[in-house]
């Protein structure tokens, strides 16, 4: 069970960074395009063990890395910190059903504005980028939108109905 | 007192992957480049190359609707533009024609050769960046087609950028508008020479060390960086220059090259040794860095030669 939730969730990661690349490239209205790896670790977050999804966070991350231009390691960090913070968060938010909404914005926004603070210390000028705020707002606002899609196919993918008293239950 | 006891287990993971990814970053930037990070973004590459093919062929027909839809808001003020743009091109080209009679007839005259066009190879743009913040194209072509690093890459309009990485059947080329991308440029207009930076997006920034230099709205920028064969169009002015503190004299500049919807690129088979020493009489002294006339080296089939081509470079300099 366990492998099997493993892998679908790997499959799901690099579909996601390929749909990014290639479908994405082409669908950009206002010339921005969805975080769509971010937005798989944040839906699969919402229910993987507090490790697991931690791990998730940091693989797909990686695998950010090696597509993209930036150091290796950068996208693994700001990914494993969006994942820490939907792990603390995520009982709250389901308290809540309307608020998934806006804490998917929030951790999109939260995420890409790290990676830009992180890309100009580490030397790839991302503050410099003219363009930032929109970088940053769009993509939030797009997966926010898509989050009525994908967050319901993450539950239905792990079969989840957590069943956890506390937010870091393994 | 805090004891390292009092932290959660899934705090201690996180921590610890904060603390690999920082190693991580600190390895890949102290290697610039090479080494293991660069080993292991060209396996994920050639991995993940065959995965792009296939979902980019399954999710074209969702992708052609969109850009349809997309398209028919601009269709009828396309067209107009398109006209317009046609009927400029006409003059331009008579005026051309009559500009290529005269050259020939002085390059007679004086007895120069006249100069060779750059050999190119067709490709075609198969993915972006994963992310906004790269400016990043990776195209169909790679080291087995004749493609090598620091090649310039074009469009129809102009430069896009160059090669910075390359696998056997893919190549990765950074855009011009990238923030670390700083090319020396030609006013092609007056000569005077400056420096353009990309800033990720929008218009990037042109500095002029001449402060009296004219700087109108509209001037085409060309190169004139040993990187990239000189009189490649770049950019065109923005907005009139103004100078800052007497030192240089500071603008911005739209790239000519359709950056945000790249389909089809050349590749110029061309690398900065080759314009280091392409005076020297001897050409067997040229670097092996890439099979002359773009000709592709042992066993890369058939497809290499169908695609290479020779571009001559409107406005390139002899």
């Amino acid at each position: 069970m366990k492998l099997r939730r493993f892998i679908s969730t790997a499959v799901i990661v690099v579909m996601a960074a390929a749909l990014q690349t290639t479908m994405f490239a082409r669908i950009r209205p206002f010339d921005a395009a969805p975080a769509l790896v971010l937005l798989v670790v944040i839906a699969f977050a919402r229910h993987l063990p507090a490790e697991a999804a931690l791990l998730l966070g940091f693989g797909a991350g990686l695998i950010q890395d090696l597509l993209s231009e930036s150091a290796l390691g950068l996208w693994a960090l700001v990914f494993t910190t969006a994942a820490y913070f939907v792990l603390r968060f995520r009982d709250r938010i389901e308290d809540d059903f309307s608020l998934i909404g806006p804490f998917v914005f929030g951790v999109t926004v939260g995420s890409l504005a790290l990676f830009s603070v992180l890309g100009t210390i580490f030397g790839e000028k991302t503050l410099a980028d003219v363009g930032l705020i929109k970088k940053i707002l769009l993509p939030s606002l797009y997966n926010m939108v898509l989050a009525a899609m994908i967050l319901p196919f993450a539950t239905w993918v792990l079969g989840a109905a957590r069943r956890r008293s506390s937010p870091f239950e393994l | 007192m805090w004891r390292p006891s009092n932290i959660d287990r899934p705090t201690g993971v996180f921590i610890g992957l904060l603390v690999l990814s920082l190693a991580l970053v600190t390895m890949d930037l102290r290697a610039s480049g090479s080494g293991l990070g660069s080993t292991m973004r060209d396996g994920a590459q050639s991995v993940f190359t065959p995965l792009e093919h296939v979902v980019a062929s399954a999710t074209r027909p969702v992708a052609d609707f969109f850009e349809s839809l997309s398209d028919l808001f601009s269709l009828s003020s396309d067209n107009q533009r398109l006209r317009q743009q046609v009927a400029e091109l006409e003059r331009q080209l008579q005026e051309t024609a009559s500009l290529q009679v005269r050259v020939s007839e002085l390059e007679a005259l004086l007895g120069v050769d006249p100069p060779e066009g750059l050999d190119s190879i067709s490709a075609q743009v198969l993915a972006v960046g994963v992310s906004e913040f790269d400016q990043v194209r990776v195209i169909d072509k790679g080291a087995l087609d004749g493609v090598g690093l620091d090649m310039p890459v074009i469009d129809e309009g102009g430069l896009i950028g160059r090669v910075v990485a390359v696998t056997d059947s893919v190549a990765r080329v950074r855009l011009i508008t990238d923030p670390t991308i700083h090319i020396a440029v030609r006013i092609e207009r007056t000569g005077e020479t400056g420096v353009l930076t990309g800033r990720g997006s929008g218009p990037m920034v042109l500095e002029l060390f001449n402060t009296d230099a004219a700087v109108v709205v509209g001037d085409l920028l060309v190169t004139a960086d040993g990187r990239f064969p000189a009189g490649i169009a770049v950019a065109r002015v923005r907005e009139a220059a103004r100078s800052e503190v007497g030192f240089s004299l500071r603008t911005t500049a739209d790239p000519v090259a359709g950056l945000t919807r790249i389909d089809y690129v050349k590749v110029l088979v061309f690398t900065r040794d080759e314009a280091t020493i392409g005076g020297l009489e001897d050409p067997s002294r040229l670097p092996a860095t890439v099979p002359p006339g773009g000709t592709p080296s042992e066993g890369d089939g058939d497809q290499a030669p169908s695609t290479t081509t020779t571009t001559t470079l409107a406005g390139s300099a002899p």
